[in-house]
């Protein structure tokens, strides 16, 4: 079996399981896997930044919050159809996404880091400030009762929410598979290699950093509009679902998994949502969580550095590769990139 | 006719003095070299052409054009390309990918026909590829174009940075130091490739380079520099016998 088969193969039965197994599932779990849907496209957005054009950030979670205010406010304060509210608060995520790369234009690494995590916390204690939001929602620190989209008048129930925001993750993917492939998932590259070449090459740096930027910041508020909708609610305080400790449990579970690969970004989506649920089937407490997943960062960051997906699944097709040139001598080698 | 116009550019690093009242011009279809011991001022000036560094004071034209001000995208788009002194190849792509990216700037689409897969997007995906390997076969190292550019020989890079400035189709190409790192047979067969591309790509080259038999050998012209200042210019038998230059460069190296 070539690698390209065994892939397509494997993703044609992931997204056949992923959707039809909560359909047998209660409600909660059903919320559940919506919430891990919207994860996986936040952690999309962090593929497309990280692992596109190198530049790290701390604050997806800070741009989903944007978009989820948005859909509350006007969908709950204006009467405001989700379609609508959700393109504005995605297209609003991802001109302040513009404007933060901006920032970040000169920056890099720590400083690019630093960056990042400080426009995390401006939201954190700005927009998510506990009675920021009380003089409009009458002292609820956020927007409740947020209603599900309605198609045609029909609003959507749990299961089907849940399908709708597994294809968008499924839509988004696909459009940033096909990106990578093209001309501009090679001219981010070439950004990330080396910025002087690439300017010498007629390539506008900045503004590629800024449309990257740009289009990642748009998909984070997008996952956070979705997020609204799934958990009826945008809460600011102490229940706030959006803080700047989950962008950092991101970035770090996107690391483990690896930033540069789309299917890493939906085992991502499903290891933060369900990963306590996880490990209570195992003789640990849930509540090692944080400690389980910052010792696997540790071990990934020492050992393997690209990835747990994109390590094994090189290592699958160098084991195809083994086989097949076993059957049928001599080996063909064939440079493989990471899905 | 004067392509590229360098009149009298200066430039400060601090208390250093890296260019001073530095005049060059290079003439379409002429390869020029710029020779000077190390610390002359020979990657500043490349810097201050491709728009890396701005000039403190002097004038800098291109075909016509002042750069001054200009980005070094908008410059590349006008037709320059240069190579690197410490190569800067695009190390996490194969050899055509790098050479592609060339085409990029000029491609029409933008990431929505990409992201959509329009069939523009791929034709032109597809043209840039035919393009980028004609480029390699002409500088004889297609047999590369599958590899990663970081894994091969510092030889290959150089000649795989040549191939992907050349891809941009440039009326002016700046050459940093091609030959370093490169034994006598590879500058031999650089040489060629050189005056080759010249005649066959109508590209003018200006050309920075401690390898004397590289510079005599392909230069129509050269410009000396020492401390920042032009000590002399003309053909290469003037320079080999000018007694300012051997003094200056030469001597220490002969």
């Amino acid at each position: 079996m070539s690698p390209t088969t065994l892939r397509r193969s494997l993703v044609v039965v992931g997204i056949a399981v992923a959707a039809t197994v909560p359909w047998f599932t209660d409600l909660f779990a059903q919320g559940l896997a919506t919430t891990a849907a919207c994860t996986a496209l936040l952690a999309l957005s962090l593929v497309l930044l990280t692992g596109m054009v190198g530049q790290v950030s701390f604050c997806q979670f800070s741009f989903a919050a944007l978009g989820a205010f948005t859909v509350g406010s006007l969908m709950v304060g204006h009467g405001v159809s989700f379609w609508l509210a959700a393109t504005l608060g995605a297209a609003f995520a991802g001109v302040v996404g513009v404007v933060v790369g901006f920032l970040a234009l000169r920056l890099r690494g720590l400083l690019l880091a630093v960056l990042t995590v400080s426009v995390a916390l401006f939201v954190d204690v700005s927009l998510l400030a506990p009675g920021t939001w009380d003089g409009f929602t009458n002292g609820s620190s956020g927007w409740t009762g947020i209603p599900h989209p309605a198609i045609f008048g029909h609003e959507l129930d749990t299961y089907q929410l849940y399908l709708f925001t597994f294809g968008v993750f499924l839509l988004a993917a696909l459009l940033v598979w096909n990106l990578r492939n093209g001309k501009t998932g090679r001219v981010l590259r070439a950004v990330r290699d080396s910025e002087v070449a690439s300017a010498t090459l007629g390539l506008n740096v900045a503004g590629w950093k800024l449309a990257a930027f740009g289009v990642s910041a748009a998909m984070a508020g997008l996952a956070g509009a979705l997020l609204a909708v799934a958990e009826s609610s945008a809460a600011g305080g102490s229940q706030s679902s959006y803080s700047f400790q989950y962008s950092v449990a991101l970035v770090a579970t996107v690391t483990v998994f690896g930033a540069g690969s789309i299917f890493a970004a939906a085992v991502t989506g499903f290891f933060i949502v369900f990963g306590t649920w996880l490990l209570d089937l195992t003789p640990l407490s849930h509540q090692w969580f944080n400690l389980v997943l910052g010792a696997l960062l540790i071990v990934q960051l020492v050992f393997n550095p690209d990835g747990v997906v994109v390590k094994t699944e090189r290592d699958v097709v160098h084991l195809l590769h083994r086989l097949a040139a076993r059957r049928h001598p001599p080996a063909v080698s064939v440079t493989s990139e990471a899905a | 006719m004067a392509l590229l116009e360098v009149r009298g550019v200066g430039k400060r690093f601090g208390g250093v003095q890296a260019l001073q009242d530095v005049s060059a011009i290079v003439h379409r279809g002429e390869i020029v070299g710029l020779i000077g011991p190390n610390g002359a001022g020979k990657t500043t000036l490349f810097n201050c052409i491709s728009g890396v560094e701005t000039p403190d004071s002097g004038r800098i034209a291109f075909d016509d054009n002042d750069l001054a001000g200009m980005s070094p995208h908008r410059r590349a788009r006008l037709g320059i390309a240069r190579t690197f002194q410490n190569l800067q190849l695009f190390g996490s792509m194969t050899v055509l990918e790098n050479c592609m990216t060339a085409f990029d700037a000029f491609a029409r689409r933008g990431m929505v026909a990409d992201a959509l897969r329009m069939p523009w997007a791929r034709f032109e995906e597809h043209r840039a590829r035919e393009r980028a390997m004609a480029m390699l076969h002409f500088l004889d190292i297609e047999r590369f174009a599958h590899s990663r550019a970081q894994d091969l020989p510092t030889g290959l890079q150089r000649r795989i940075e040549l191939a992907r400035a050349l891809c941009l189709r440039p009326a002016l190409l700046l050459l940093d130091e091609p030959a370093a790192g490169l034994d006598a047979d590879e500058t031999i067969e650089l040489a060629g490739f050189l005056r080759s591309a010249r005649d066959r790509l109508d590209v003018s080259m200006l050309l920075v380079d401690h390898d004397m038999s590289l510079v005599m050998r392909v230069c129509d012209h050269i410009t000396v520099l020492d401390f920042g200042k032009v000590i002399a210019a003309g053909d290469p038998p003037a320079i080999r016998s000018d007694p300012v230059v051997i003094t200056a460069y030469l001597g220490e190296a002969a």
